[in-house]
């Protein structure tokens, strides 16, 4: 498997999803993807969520806009780039899905679309979804690639969609929005005891607020609907690439093993895994040779040969542990790109060092 | 002392293996310490030397007991999740039998994201109520908690404050409000920050530091610098092979080797310095030679913390 691959990866397709635990260097590597893509020609979108500000900084992308902003690049390379604004993106989304403009204002305005808007679990995933899915039917650009909400559960991306939809079809709120006998909407909060005690634990305004929100969410869900499965073909079909990243770390390599299985079980395939921060090995030879060369410039009284060579035996050990931890991951993913990037002295966060692990990504 | 220590730090820190070395060193020192995590699938329970299913339930697992030098240190891990958590909470209000009803219905789903926010303070109810159970007469004398993520611990630990706003009346206002007086009472309760010796996990870790100083009132333990390369004088080693053998030397493999750790080793040294001028204390844990951390080197690691006295930046490396 050559690492050119990589190449194959952001020439072919659409979308690029770079999934992975936190801390892996996703965001980062999402970014390096992109240069290197816009850098092979094509002109690419990248929507970063919640990046370092320094690396926020250096693409020039900040949480006021949630439209795209050119990078400045040489070389007449067209990249984009812009930090998902959750809110703002299911703003846009309501303000598309109403019916008109009083629906659009009570559903924005109710302080319960605030809480779902921006906390409620999933919908940061939904909405990088969405925004996904508009900035890949945007003339503007051949390729959008996108980092994802760092989530324990990392197909949380691809089933937020769906999980959105089961929380406003809940069949409680469906309970609660049955018209009563006569077509009138009767909610008597006083009457039911679940109801009651909800209103006690959480206070009755909150619950008032949610069923407003239910209220005027009616009639929406149909468009929402269609809209979420747009995006789910879209993240299934074969202009969607997942490249997975992660660390040499058992935790990491655990997760993202899990997540390769998750894939496979929905049929989608992963097309290129990065492997961020690994220890470099220095040369061929093993930890036990280095070490058995240092006992012998001990015993030849050699101190200072003796200790460079305890050091290699030290790199090569780390070295070693990583590759047994990584094999099942690189097993896993056979067929896929793989990119090994080996731990730099310094942090990655301005443009030519990211430009600089594109180019390694790609081989 | 604290009561409470939150353990909190961005994904990928270490967060959840600092939590079993605090607690461990804490328990060798003949504290009777209870670790409470919000998610069970952390291998929090293997890296204490329990098993995979010990501490996952929300009564918990005594995994340790006669630790310490007069044996009178343990370690308790328990799960606590916001489901059990608002379940517990109903039955306190006499409400034990509608609490089922709901939890089986699925409306604590909902429930809870009617008022995001009122999962978490259930859990931080919860956690208020064990730290009342603290002290000579209770059952355990430290409680740490191993905190969601960076950006969750902020929003996990704004949720009382939040909620005494959304909410107007009720018990679970009185609940917000005494979880707030006890996350800003520093004689309960204090954050721990974990971070790694590199510029932008430090960068981080002070922007979380602000920001839940600011929007909670929180104080805080000492920053655990976590993953340190504390090679000794690599510099020494480079000049060494430099000026003596480097024409003579087998390989240049074994230079670059050297240069590499030494070009580390300075990185961390000065993040570390970054840190100390910033936090008052620092405890600084050393990088193990593996890719997979386990008890045994959670029992290392917490040996050198009680060994170490804060801000001592060069803790003693393990074999």
């Amino acid at each position: 498997m050559s690492v050119s691959d990589f190449a194959n990866v952001l020439d072919g397709s659409r979308v690029v999803v770079c999934c992975g635990s936190g801390g892996v260097g996703k965001t980062t590597t999402a970014a390096a993807l992109a240069i290197a893509a816009a850098r092979r020609g094509r002109r690419v979108v990248l929507i970063t969520i919640d990046p370092a500000k320094r690396l926020a900084d250096a693409l020039g992308v900040d949480s006021l806009s949630n439209d795209p902003a050119p990078v400045r690049l040489d070389g007449g390379a067209q990249l984009w780039a812009m930090m998902l604004d959750a809110r703002g993106t299911f703003d846009a989304v309501i303000r598309t899905q109403a019916r008109n403009e009083a629906q659009a204002e009570r559903i924005l305005n109710n302080p319960f679309y605030a809480n779902i808007a921006s906390r409620l679990s999933g919908s940061q995933e939904y909405m990088a979804a969405e925004k996904l899915f508009d900035l890949s039917n945007d003339d503007r650009f051949d390729l959008v690639v996108v980092d994802t909400p760092p989530t324990r559960e990392a197909l949380d991306f691809l089933e937020a969609p769906q999980k959105l939809m089961n929380f406003l079809d809940h069949r409680v709120y469906r309970w609660l929005m049955t018209p009563a006998r006569g077509g009138l909407k009767v909610l008597n909060i006083a009457a039911q005891p679940i109801l009651r005690t909800i209103g006690r634990v959480i206070g009755a305004d909150v619950l008032a607020d949610a069923i407003d929100f239910f209220q005027a969410f009616e009639g929406i869900e149909p468009g929402f609907v269609r809209r979420a499965g747009a995006v789910q073909s879209l993240l299934r079909s074969d202009q969607c690439r997942f490249v997975v990243v992660s660390s040499a770390r058992r935790d990491t390599v655990d997760e993202a093993v899990y997540f390769t299985n998750r894939l496979s079980e929905r049929d989608v395939t992963v097309a290129g895994l990065v492997l961020n921060r690994l220890q470099p090995s220095f040369g061929e030879g093993s930890a036990h040779s280095a070490l058995s060369a240092a006992r012998a410039a001990h015993k030849a009284g050699d101190e200072t040969l003796a200790a460079l060579q305890e050091n290699l035996a030290h790199v090569r050990r780390v070295a070693e542990a990583e590759q047994a931890v990584i094999a099942p991951l690189v097993d896993r993913v056979r067929g896929a790109a793989v990119a090994r990037i080996h731990q730099r002295a310094t942090d990655v966060h301005d443009l030519d060092t990211i430009d600089a692990l594109g180019r390694e990504i790609i081989g | 002392m604290s009561r409470l220590l939150v353990v909190a730090g961005k994904g990928g820190v270490g967060k959840t293996t600092v939590t079993a070395v605090m607690a461990r060193a804490s328990a060798d020192s003949g504290l009777r310490v209870l670790v409470v995590t919000l998610d069970s699938r952390t291998g929090l329970s293997e890296l204490l030397g329990g098993r995979a299913t010990d501490g996952t339930t929300y009564d918990g697992t005594t995994i340790h007991t006669g630790l310490g030098p007069n044996g009178t240190g343990s370690i308790h891990l328990r799960t606590i999740t916001a489901s059990e958590a608002l379940q517990d909470y109903l039955a306190t209000q006499g409400l034990a039998r509608l609490a089922k009803r709901l939890v089986a219905s699925g409306v604590v789903g909902v429930v809870s994201s009617a008022a995001p926010g009122i999962d978490d303070l259930l859990v931080l109810g919860k956690i208020k109520h064990l730290v009342g159970l603290t002290g000579p007469n209770g059952e355990h004398d430290l409680i740490l908690v191993d905190a969601p993520a960076a950006g969750h611990a902020i929003s996990f630990l704004q949720s009382p404050r939040a909620m005494a706003t959304t909410i107007r009346g009720g018990p679970l206002r009185s609940q917000a409000i005494e979880v707030q007086q006890m996350l800003t009472d520093p004689d309960k309760c204090r954050v721990l920050m974990v971070t790694l010796p590199e510029t932008t996990p430090v960068n981080e870790m002070l922007e979380t530091t602000e920001s839940l100083r600011e929007s909670v009132g929180v104080s805080f333990a000492p920053v655990v610098v976590n993953n340190v390369d504390v090679a000794v004088d690599m510099e020494a080693l480079v000049a060494a092979g430099e000026s003596t053998a480097r024409g003579s030397l087998p390989t240049d493999d074994l230079m670059r080797a050297a240069e590499y750790r030494a070009e580390r080793s300075a990185l961390h040294r000065t993040t570390i310095e970054r840190v100390g001028q910033i936090s008052h204390d620092v405890i600084t844990l050393p990088h193990v030679a593996t890719a997979s951390m386990d008890h045994d080197d959670v029992v290392v690691l917490a040996d050198l913390v009680r060994g170490a006295s804060p801000k001592r930046s060069r803790a003693k490396r393990p074999s």
